[in-house]
């Protein structure tokens, strides 16, 4: 395919001249050497052997000079080699100069970086990894939430200078990182998108056009290969997903989606924000508490109008403010200004608002009107659009309510449906459920978390989430209970099998999924079945300690029986013998 | 009280202790080295063996082969004390072969009784 001959043959086409021009030159001064002669110690002359001058040859034109050899030259044999010195040394120089040249060569290093990254890709073995395309900062966030969650990517960029600067960071050692562009099939062929280990793509620049290619690409190379795409235009979504897209993620819609959430539904809305944000990560404890009344929205961009289109279908009243005539025209009673100048808000009728949205495309533009909002009403639901990742800082210390920033809206989506696919069913339930449901969810994770806190913690750490299969190769001490005709419920799971104490982990079962029965909060006391497959959401080593209990052949064994559960071939066969013994008693 | 972990861990510590005992002292010298002691090692490391067939844990896989070593090397220093006897008499090298050989096995029973900590330690129940 690519790699090592391609370099060969670059290497080769352009080495053609200076290769021959070396070679005559040197030849040439060889045979001048050998047919002049010299003389020896006792001054007979004596003709230089073939491997002689050849030697003196290579050791002058390269400029190492080790002296004359086999004896002190003549006179007249160093006037030729007078003569010979230049030529020679031009012709090493020219050779060199057009090596380095090949070195320092834009296409050569493009060519060394592709092979040395298929030799990467190659490099990861049977490794399951996910393609990324795009590392711009939705991809960034995407690789890092990856990497933390112990799954590795590829990843690839069409911007090579960007590529360079990232993969200096070393929490990317060992991701193969490459600067082409992803759009073109064999660059996804060369980042192992046929590849067996390869568990999906994921899109994610923010070029809608180059996403449906990606999209495409994929879909048509391996139509089984899940695809996560970013799209911010409901007609590339709408195209995307009419040739199945698994999932198709625009952050305008998610965002408004969310929004309507927390104006909605505050409870969800919290739990949602639990189960989605980076594991570990501090979370928000305080439910939102938005008010009912008219809303201000500054810049009635892409962002905005889906904000006021969702607005619109609750009847929540609101207010446009932008600075473009042919965009607050399209709304009854817009006012044309920023938003960052206090009479264009008073305009806007600030005094009596419950909230405001400042979703202009400039980030220092939304600090300010916050800012000026506040100063005029301090009751204010504030929601801030950002937009550089590098502004963190200023709206970490503004503390609006709400920060919407686009890249980390779908980083964090697709990395909760691409990781975690059941996670994903279970956020669908909990939007689409009733706010009970939701009170529900967040009692137990409440109570899990708090347990695992100790009270009087204020910063309570977001937990992870993770799915189990009980089926007998991920899980063969489940599967152990199972051939023993056993009850295994759902509590056993919960309890940490290694431990002399009666200890439960700090994990609450979410959903358990049986072929297309799905259960949501199952009790404890629910049986499993084999083949069930559940996901957990828990803190701390709760993972690490429910993967002993499935993987070990005997703990769950133990734990459920009175006496120590057998280990080996003649304590099992003893204790068959035990328990028909009390049977016929 | 867990049966099966305290006969399992009896029989490898007693392996480690005779083949200590019959390992121990001068390398070539038949008088300070008891091949009844020897052959008991031997037996007793082949128990402890036996007591691990069949478990499917990780822990226990390693435990098999460190014990199979540890009869491997028993098994060809009794081989050779035997040949010796039948073929005219221990010398002080085969006293020398012999014994070295032992002390690999103490090598893996010393290995043995290292995995055995540290499944105390691994599973606290």
């Amino acid at each position: 395919m690519y790699g090592m001959n391609d370099i060969v043959w670059l290497t080769m086409r352009r080495m053609r001249l200076p290769l021959i021009v070396l070679l005559l030159v040197f030849f040439a001064s060889v045979l001048v050497m050998v047919t002049l002669p010299g003389v020896n110690a006792e001054g007979e002359p004596v003709h230089l052997s073939y491997l002689d001058a050849a030697y003196f040859v290579a050791i002058m034109s390269t400029t190492i000079g080790f002296g004359e050899i086999p004896y002190p030259f003549t006179d007249t044999q160093r006037m030729v080699v007078l003569a010979l010195v230049f030529p020679n040394v031009i012709a090493w120089l020219y050779s060199f100069g057009v090596i380095l040249q090949l070195l320092l060569d834009r296409q050569f290093q493009q060519v060394m970086a592709r092979s040395r990254f298929g030799r990467k890709v190659r490099g990861m073995g049977s490794d399951s990894f996910y393609l990324v395309c795009g590392f711009g900062s939705t991809g960034y966030v995407v690789v890092q939430g990856l990497l933390a969650r112990g799954k590795r990517a590829v990843v690839m960029d069409a911007d090579e200078d960007l590529v360079h600067a990232r993969a200096l960071d070393p929490r990317f050692t060992f991701t193969p990182i490459f600067g082409g562009d992803p759009t073109i099939p064999a660059n996804l062929e060369r980042a192992g998108l046929e590849r067996d280990n390869c568990r999906g793509v994921i899109i994610t620049t923010d070029d809608d056009h180059a996403n449906l290619t990606m999209a495409i690409t994929s879909k048509l190379l391996r139509p089984s290969l899940p695809v996560f795409a970013r799209s911010e235009d409901d007609r590339v979504s709408d195209n995307m997903r009419s040739f199945g897209t698994d999932h198709v993620i625009n952050p305008y819609e998610i965002f408004a989606e969310r929004l309507y959430l927390a104006l909605t539904s505050p409870i969800k809305y919290l739990v949602q924000d639990w189960l989605i944000t980076v594991p570990g990560k501090p979370m928000r404890h305080r439910k939102l508490e938005p008010r009912t009344g008219r809303w201000i929205v500054c810049g009635a961009g892409r962002f905005g109008s889906q904000v006021i289109e969702r607005l619109a279908r609750d009847g929540t009243p609101y207010t446009v403010v932008d600075v473009h005539p042919e965009r607050s025209g399209d709304y009854e009673g817009a006012i044309l200004g920023r938003g960052t100048e206090a009479h264009t808000l008073k305009q806007a009728g600030i005094e009596d608002a419950v909230g405001i949205i400042a979703c202009t495309g400039d980030d220092i533009d939304n600090l300010s009107i916050i800012m000026t909002a506040r100063e005029l009403n301090d009751k204010l639901f504030q929601i801030v659009r950002q937009e550089d990742q590098r502004n963190t800082p200023l709206f970490d210390k503004l503390g609006a309510d709400l920060v919407a920033q686009r890249s980390l809206i779908v980083a964090r989506r697709i990395l909760a449906v691409a990781t975690n696919p059941m996670l994903a069913t279970f956020l669908d339930h909990l939007v689409h459920e009733n706010d009970e449901f939701a009170e529900k969810v967040f009692a137990r994770l409440k109570a899990c978390v708090e347990t695992y806190c100790g009270q009087g913690v204020e910063d309570w750490p977001s937990p992870q989430q993770w799915t189990v299969e009980l089926d007998a190769s991920h899980a063969p001490g489940a599967a152990a209970l199972f051939e023993a005709d056993m009850e295994l419920t759902l509590s056993y799971l919960l309890h940490n099998t290694r431990s002399e104490r009666d200890e439960d982990l700090h994990c609450v079962c979410l959903e358990i999924e049986r072929g297309a029965q799905r259960l949501f909060l199952p009790a404890n006391s629910t049986r499993l079945q084999p083949g069930d497959r559940l996901l957990f959401a828990g803190w701390g080593r709760a993972r690490h300690e429910m993967m002993w209990s499935l993987e070990d052949p005997v703990l769950l064994l133990n734990y459920a029986t009175p006496g120590p559960a057998p280990r080996t071939s003649i304590g099992r066969w003893l204790w068959r013998r035990r328990q028909a013994d009390s049977g016929r008693i | 009280m867990n049966f099966e972990k305290t006969s399992f861990a009896f029989f490898i510590v007693l392996a480690l202790t005779l083949n200590f005992g019959f390992f121990i002292g001068d390398i070539d010298n038949p008088a300070h080295h008891d091949a009844m002691e020897l052959g008991a090692a031997l037996v007793v490391s082949i128990i402890a063996t036996i007591l691990k067939f069949g478990d499917r844990s990780s822990m226990g896989a390693v435990f098999l082969a460190t014990s199979l070593v540890a009869d491997l090397q028993l098994l060809l220093a009794a081989i050779f004390w035997g040949l010796a006897i039948s073929n005219g008499g221990v010398t002080p090298e085969v006293v020398a072969r012999v014994v070295s050989l032992s002390g690999g096995a103490l090598l893996a029973n010393l290995v043995s009784v290292t995995l055995l900590v540290a499944e105390a330690i691994v599973y606290r129940r």
